[in-house]
This record gives structure tokens, sequence and C-alpha cells, in this order.
């Protein structure tokens, strides 16, 4: 009852301003310790308990990769060009970064089936490189100013 | 003389065939638990893992190829390919490999729990037998014509695989009789289990 009480909770105020999956799927990856696999999120453990908070969190990051499983490549490319807005990073920086280290990687649930986690990697994959070339077609903020003397 | 020795060499045949059928050994029934547990893992891999409609369309959905194809680059095109391919060999492998698991089962433990009709039986082992061939079949399609070639034949093996799933569900369904009950109310026709 609890878990139901705190992921409802946690729906409420914090995710609720997430409205992609893949922005939920990498805050809520972020709230577990890498060292034992639990979540932790201050606010919600005081308001109802630890347990309670960690399964809540659990709960909606299982929710958030099942919703990236049954996105679509237009989908998630809409939702990487939302996320890295979001994240106000230079985007070729971006890129570089998640083509390198694939953060996405570690943010898989707990109990995902292999399949579901290389399907998703795979189109963030290819989602990228979409990206990639769109931002390489577009011209860059400063180009037109350096280019507007020789024109 | 040369009757003779023939039906000497058949009688022969027959006696040796005798010995080798009362020498092979049956499934022990003692400590076969470990089996079962696997079989119960196989089967929910296959329904909760592999099986799952959403999962299938979106791997072979021809949508995402259009997307790319229409709004990329045909360096894209081919990745997107590609990785599809991969996916889709993949998805084929497990398939095949977490059913020929449940057969394993059924082979050696199965009818020692479950009372499964002759006819049943039968289904079930031409279930197997349409499956490993469409997972053969599909693998050389796959490798051949790409992620979209063989549409049909992804059709027949999850349809298959839905038959054996049930058969199986019953087989097992004394580890875990709760989840039997919902999975037979979310059941939908001859579609696995999800």
């Amino acid at each position: 009852m609890d878990v139901l009480a705190a992921a409802d909770d946690l729906r409420r105020r914090t995710l609720v301003e997430m409205t992609q999956p893949l922005e939920r799927l990498i805050y809520l990856a972020s709230m577990r310790d890498y060292n034992t696999g639990l979540y932790y999120h201050q606010g919600l453990a005081t308001r109802f308990s630890e347990e309670a908070a960690c399964e809540a969190l659990a709960g909606c990051h299982r929710e958030a990769f099942e919703e990236l499983v049954d996105a679509s490549l237009e989908e998630l490319v809409h939702e990487l060009e939302a996320y890295l807005q979001n994240t106000r990073v230079a985007p070729s920086g971006f890129i570089a970064a998640w083509k390198g280290l694939e953060p996405y990687r570690v943010a898989v649930p707990v109990g995902i089936d292999s399949l579901s986690s290389e399907l998703v990697f795979s189109n963030l994959k290819v989602a990228l490189a979409i990206l990639e070339s769109r931002l390489a077609a577009r011209p860059e903020p400063g180009a037109s100013r350096h280019l507007s003397p020789v024109q | 003389m040369i009757a003779l020795l023939l039906y000497l060499l058949v009688g022969v045949g027959l006696l040796v065939f005798l010995w080798l059928l009362a020498r092979r050994k049956g499934a022990p029934v003692e400590g076969c638990g470990r089996q079962f547990v696997e079989a119960r893992q196989a089967l929910r891999t296959l329904q909760e893992g592999l099986l799952p409609d959403n999962l299938i369309q979106r791997i072979f959905d021809r949508d995402d190829f259009r997307y790319v194809m229409a709004s990329s680059p045909g360096d894209i095109g081919e990745l997107f390919l590609q990785e599809r391919k991969r996916i889709s060999l993949m998805w084929v492998r497990r398939v095949r490999c977490e059913i020929r698991n449940l057969m394993q089962f059924h082979l050696d433990y199965s009818r020692l729990h479950a009372k499964l009709s002759l006819l049943t039986e039968i289904r079930l082992g031409l279930d197997f037998a349409v499956l490993l061939l469409a997972c053969r079949a599909l693998r050389i399609l796959l490798y051949l014509r790409g992620p979209y070639g063989a549409r049909a034949v992804v059709g027949v093996m999850t349809t298959a695989a839905g038959r054996v799933c049930a058969v199986s569900e019953e087989s097992l369904a004394f580890l875990n009789p709760l989840a039997l009950e919902s999975f037979r109310r979310d059941s939908t026709g001859d579609g696995a289990a999800i």
C-alpha cells in the first residue's frame, strides 16, 4: 500500500515535469546506488519509508523503460532531441559523449530481458545518428555571423 | 541359404534393437526439481521476454524503416538495417534456445507429471517440429533478405510458440498455480499468454 502511495507521490511531484520516458529513465537510474542496486530518494524515504521509496522508484524506472521499448524510432528521435534541449549542453558534445560512453547502457532497470534492452540500445544508436546528421545539416548559430561579411 | 542368412540377420538386428531399448534409461523421477524450475524459467522468458506482441511488432515494424529512409541519408538507412537484422537474429536465436529447453523438458520429464492426452502430445510434437524448422528458415531468410523479408514465417513461429507455451503451462502448473490463473485470464486465442 505504501509502495503504491509512494509511486503516486513520485509521479505527481517529481516525474510530472518529465514528459519524456527517456528523461525519466535517466533521472530514475541516477537514483540507484550502483553498488547495491537499491534506489534512494530522500524526500520519498522521509514521507514513506526507505523500502517503499525504493520499490516505487524501481517500479517507475521499469515503467519508463517499457515505454522506451514500445516507442517507435521517430518518437525516440523526438525524445532524444527534447532531452538534448533540456540538458542545455552543446549538441556536438552531447552526441560525442552519448556515442562514446553510451550512458544509457547503465540505465536499464533490473530484471529486464536482454533482448528488450538490446532493442532500445540499438534504436538509440540509430536515433543518435539521425540527430547527428540533422544537426550537421543545420547551420551553426555563429556561422551566419562569420559568413555575412563575405556575402 | 541366402534367405536363411537374411532371416538370421533380421533376427539379430531385432534382438540388438530390443537390447538397446531395454538399456535406455528413463528420466529419474526423484531429484528433477531443477529441470522443472529451468523449464518454468524458459517458459517465463518466452512469454514475458520474447513473445509479447508489442516487442515482436516493434522489431519487425516497417514504419521505422520507412521513417529512416524518408528522413536520413543512405548510410543511416544501412546502419538501421544492420542493427535491426542483428536484433531480429538475436530474437530468433533466443526463441530457438528456449524452445529447445522446453522440448527437452517435455521429452524427459513432463510426461511423469502432466496427464497429456496422446492427441495433445502429437500436436505438441508437431508444434515443436514446426517451430524448430521455422526458426531455421527464419534465420536463413533474415540473413538473405534482411529483417523485413520473412513476416509470414514470424507469424507462423509466434502462433506455434503460443500453443507450445500454453501446453507447457499445463505441465508446469503445479509450480505456480496463482500465476497460471492470471495467465489463463489474460491469454487470448492461440497467442502466447503475456
